[in-house]
């Protein structure tokens, strides 16, 4: 038996899948908030849900873009937008 | 109709945005990413003392900064403009998403795989598209399809595979590559989000204030 590990041991695979948690928001993780660790397939899952829940949240921002954009004017909107910031 | 804006408006335009965005919005959403993203960029710093891929995580702190996404909406912003002059009639929600997701992917830079992956299936010709092949296939080496499989958790596999499926051009990474992929991503996403909804809050406040033409009856 050469003895051959996987390149990446276990433990490592776990560290870095931790360190997604970061960039997950908090209203994620119901069940573990305040405690620091998930377990890693947690993790993926949400992860996994996290990035499907933006891509619907692109998804319907588009559809929203593309409406405003056939109801206005980008040109006379633009003038409109410059002047009601420097209003507010 | 005359569609031309100097480039000096639009970001003055967009960086307004910006702020007003920052400043004001009672909505609970942009604030909580604002507050959030704060406090990851924090905790993104003392992680990545502890790994190499120290670089991952100030990459993912860039996707936060103000810049950027004053950067990313004036190309979004551009984009919308083509892609509106080029089809007279109303611009499908396709089409904005596929603007959106492509200045994304220039905003990444070509320094990570779903930005080069989104560039790649895009069909328009571009220098930077072969030269990034080039580099690819320059630094790739075939990775050694190890004899004694890795040993990965079945559970982790599988999820493993959706989220390489995710993310575009990550497919057969294997995890610590795709890992890095990910949180990049997801970052560029969030701010993706931000940016686009800034845009439609501010397109949306202009039509309601009746200078522009009213919508058409539903």
């Amino acid at each position: 038996m050469s003895g051959r590990r996987s390149r990446i041991s276990e433990e490592e695979i776990n560290e870095l899948i931790s360190k997604l948690q970061i960039l997950l928001p908090d209203n994620y993780h119901h069940r573990h908030r305040g405690s620091s660790r998930a377990s890693a397939a947690t993790l993926l899952k949400e992860t996994c849900n996290y990035i499907k829940s933006l891509h619907k949240e692109v998804s319907e921002l588009s559809g929203q873009l593309s409406e405003l954009m056939a109801a206005t004017d980008f040109n006379g909107a633009q003038a409109e937008v410059l002047q009601s910031i420097f209003r507010s | 109709m005359n569609l031309t804006v100097c480039d000096e408006e639009m970001d003055g335009f967009v960086s307004r945005l910006l702020i007003r965005w920052r400043v004001g919005m009672a909505d609970g959403k942009p604030a909580e990413m604002e507050s959030g993203g704060e406090r990851k960029r924090k905790r993104g710093v003392e992680a990545s003392s502890s790994s190499s891929s120290c670089s991952s995580s100030s990459a993912v702190a860039k996707w936060r900064t103000e810049g950027e996404q004053r950067n990313y909406s004036s190309k979004l912003i551009a984009a919308l403009r083509r892609v509106r002059s080029a089809t007279p009639s109303p611009a499908g929600s396709r089409a904005v998403r596929e603007a959106a997701d492509r200045a994304l992917a220039v905003a990444a830079r070509g320094r990570t795989r779903w930005s080069r992956a989104i560039l790649l299936s895009s069909k328009i010709p571009s220098l930077k598209r072969s030269r990034v092949l080039l580099r690819r296939r320059a630094t790739f080496r075939p990775k050694p399809v190890a004899a004694g499989r890795s040993s990965r958790p079945p559970a982790l596999e599988k999820k493993t595979r959706v989220l390489g499926r995710l993310v575009p051009g990550c497919r057969k990474l294997p995890l610590p590559s795709l890992l890095e992929e990910v949180s990049d991503y997801i970052a560029a996403l969030q701010m993706q989000v931000r940016a686009m909804s800034a845009i439609a809050q501010i397109l949306s406040a202009t039509s309601d204030t009746g200078g522009a033409p009213p919508p058409p009856p539903m």
